[in-house]
């Protein structure tokens, strides 16, 4: 058997790197997938606990967790190519036009 | 070292790995390949944990949809599939100085939780895992408001979703 | 196992609402494009409607939906407020939006949307409404952020902030998980409840609290998570600008002061220091950036930060029950006191915006004073409502503010909050001189509902300040339930 040690400390370096794509990629759409390895990191920490726990509300959670997932990545994504069509750019660096 | 443990640091080694090439890879249709295979780590992760319905959902929603539709975004935002010019922000030292210490503060911290040495447990013999989230799900005393909020949710974002992607010039709004 | 008319009737309001939005979404393919005033006023009695069904909540406490929401002093008093700025936002919008050529029924539809997901996380008592309820309020927002589209600097808007708020979520569920691992559970009774035992690991539940702090922190600006935040007010339309400064702050104070006070009493300790170095940052860093702009937008921006401090402030002694209370009523009366100010404040911004981003420097009010009188009078109002001087309401609230955060031992802190305000004071005042002493042509739109609006709030602001007893007085039964 595995100790929950390991998948918690899986979930911590995962979390860990979708929070450096995101403090230090510039490309928008790599910014949003370094997110979604957040909330992956998260849920893979819920499924652990809750299976050490035997509580079954952390699945509950997860599924809740992907269902919200899903609706964010629609608007976003619709946003970048709406961007991306207007400058033929998504990097976040480059959106000065708001620099008063 | 059990066949499970070997099965897990496996696909523990691939999903980080993955998830590395993601937030380095120059390429974004790599990164987006990368994400769907720390995805499917993760959902392998899920089946180790006895949470074989949520190893599905994982697959057909994240993979599935998700990643599928960063691939399309990824193709709709880029000409050649290769990403130019510099790809680390100005101040890509700090932010990879706070993440590394975000890794070393979670890990430092977590050292100190006797609960981590617990093993995760198969459910009893008759459990039946599908049901019981279906009913978790649906029943008053269980989730019932966050499914229904949720719905609302996603009608939001469909909404918003279409809105942002509605183009002015050829529709007119039911005109 | 069924639900009784009790549940539903803790959750009355955000049902009302989140149906009347849903219709309104239909009724909106009926009205012809000309026409969406109507959409405007009925997505604005919608509101009223549920508003006047959350004041006849005043005074009932319970729980609902088995511990997953609750109705009480507090969120009855919350729910109020975030319908008024909900009311306020439409008035603003109605004719901005027609003015700039973005008039869609969408518009109102979302609005509603965003202002159930607020009303439902100041109700939640379980974090996985608290989440749900928080993306409820956000995803429409980041749509009205890019509403503007396709004009490049509200898309970018849109986007920075869709960025900024989906990697809060991200803390948000990483903090929840740590919480569950922690207790076993996501209901917040359920978490008091297993802090008390000792086999809870403390730890784990800290560092859960602490990064679900962060997340709460990027959504209401506190430095330093406010990195976007200019760039996303100034790039939003400002009618949307206005209402996210009050409702989503407002929304994400009242959700963090319920998580807190309720179910992370125990860390106090450990919260406190967090929580005062949070404070005194927003509000010297917001203050002190805010000096150099010259844009009125990124000003009242980095202004909402150094308020986002200063509401901070009434959260630093939550776990002190002596004073916990009160500085929470201090907290909501600050609230108010910022949501009128704040609405009325844009509302001139929105009378001198010109198309194309035009007539938003500080330079263009030279010579309001004389023009139009009234208009500069109102905006010398809010400039002093925000500073904190007599007689406005800004000036009531830093008072409770301070005497709560003295009274819970935190004097440092209320002095930093003092010499903060006396900084600000620079910048808001040279609105107030530009206004009055230079010379220049300002035009503004003369519209009924934009002028009403910042008529109304321009009174309240003045007059709440000369009687500010009756409501401190209801703050003070904004009680929370504790479990």
């Amino acid at each position: 058997m595995i100790p929950v040690e390991y998948y918690i400390i899986l979930s911590a370096i995962l979390f860990a790197i979708g929070v450096a794509g995101v403090l230090v990629r510039r490309n928008a759409l790599i910014i949003f997938m370094s997110i979604e390895l957040m909330l992956n990191s998260a849920n893979l920490a819920i499924v652990a606990f809750s299976s050490v726990l035997k509580s079954f509300s952390g699945q509950v959670f997860v599924f809740f967790v992907i269902a919200v997932a899903a609706a964010e990545v629609a608007v976003g994504l619709a946003l970048m190519v709406e961007i991306f069509k207007a400058k033929h750019s998504i990097d976040v660096d480059q959106m000065n036009s708001l620099k008063g | 070292m059990t066949g499970e443990q070997i099965v897990f640091l496996v696909v523990a080694f691939v999903t980080l790995f993955a998830g590395l090439m993601v937030v380095t890879t120059r390429n974004l249709v790599h990164a987006a390949l990368w994400l769907v295979a720390a995805l499917f780590g993760v959902a392998v992760t899920y089946v180790i944990l006895h949470a074989n319905f949520l190893a599905v959902v994982q697959v057909v929603v994240y993979i599935g949809a998700i990643a599928i539709l960063f691939i399309f975004a990824v193709m709709l935002t880029r000409r050649d599939m290769r990403d130019q010019g510099p790809q680390m922000n100005k101040n890509w030292w700090f932010g990879a100085v706070l993440a590394v210490l975000t890794f070393g503060g979670l890990y430092f911290l977590l050292q100190g939780w006797e609960g981590m040495t617990k093993t995760a447990t198969s459910y009893p013999v008759g459990f039946d895992a599908i049901s019981e989230l279906g009913n978790a799900l649906v029943s008053p005393a269980g989730y019932v408001l966050p499914f229904e909020v949720a719905s609302v949710l996603l009608v939001a974002a469909l909404v918003g979703a279409v809105y942002v992607a509605f183009n002015p010039r050829n529709g007119n709004s039911g005109k | 196992m069924n639900l009784t008319s009790q549940d539903y009737q803790v959750l009355a309001p955000y049902i009302l609402l989140t149906a009347w939005a849903c219709v309104l979404l239909l009724v909106d393919l009926f009205i012809p494009k000309e026409r969406k005033s109507v959409t405007a006023l009925l997505a604005a009695l919608g509101l009223a409607v549920t508003l006047g069904v959350t004041l006849s909540q005043v005074g009932i406490e319970q729980v609902g939906f088995f511990n997953m929401a609750a109705l009480d002093g507090f969120s009855t008093f919350v729910n109020a407020l975030l319908l008024v700025s909900g009311i306020l936002g439409i008035a603003l919008a109605h004719g901005y939006v027609k003015r700039m050529g973005i008039e869609r029924g969408e518009y109102y539809t979302l609005l509603l949307f965003s202002v159930s997901g607020m009303m439902l996380m100041a109700q939640a008592t379980d974090l996985i409404i608290v989440f749900i309820a928080l993306e409820l309020l956000s995803i429409p927002l980041y749509v009205l952020a890019a509403f503007a589209r396709p004009q490049l600097s509200s898309e970018e808007a849109g986007m920075k902030y869709f960025l900024l708020g989906a990697f809060a979520t991200g803390f948000v569920v990483y903090g929840t998980a740590l919480v569950f691992g922690a207790t076993g559970t996501t209901s917040l009774a359920g978490i008091v409840a297993a802090a008390a035992s000792p086999s809870t690991s403390t730890l784990l539940l800290t560092i859960g609290a602490a990064l679900v702090l962060v997340g709460f922190g990027f959504k209401v600006a506190a430095v330093p998570f406010h990195m976007w935040t200019p760039d996303v007010y100034q790039g939003a339309p400002t009618a949307v600008t206005a209402f996210m400064a009050s409702g989503a702050k407002i929304a994400g104070f009242a959700a963090l002061l319920r998580v807190f006070a309720t179910a992370f009493p125990a860390l106090a300790v450990d919260m406190t220091a967090v929580l005062w170095a949070l404070a005194a940052l927003t509000m010297i860093v917001g203050n002190v950036i805010a000096i150099s702009q010259t844009d009125i937008k990124r000003m009242l921006a980095y202004s909402s930060i150094a308020h986002a401090g200063y509401i901070l402030m009434a959260f630093v002694p939550y776990g002190n029950p002596a004073v916990r209370d009160v500085s929470i009523a201090a907290g909501l009366f600050y609230l108010v006191a910022y949501a009128f100010t704040n609405f009325g404040a844009w509302g001139v911004v929105i009378a001198l915006e010109k198309k194309e981003e035009k007539g938003l420097a500080i330079a263009d009010y030279a010579g309001l004073g004389r023009k139009h009188p009234l208009l500069a009078a109102a905006m010398t109002v809010f400039m002093l409502s925000l500073v904190g001087l007599p007689p406005t309401l800004g000036l009531v609230g830093k008072v409770y503010l301070f005497r709560a955060v003295i009274a819970g031992g935190f004097t440092g802190l209320a002095i930093i909050g003092v010499l903060t305000s006396l900084i600000s004071a620079y910048y808001y005042l040279r609105v107030v001189v530009t206004m009055y002493m230079k010379e220049g042509e300002p035009e503004t739109v003369r519209e009924t509902w934009l002028s009403l609006t910042t008529a109304l709030t321009a009174i309240v602001t003045v007059v709440f300040s000369l009687l500010p007893q009756s409501l401190f007085e209801w703050a003070s039964t904004a009680v929370l339930k504790l479990f």
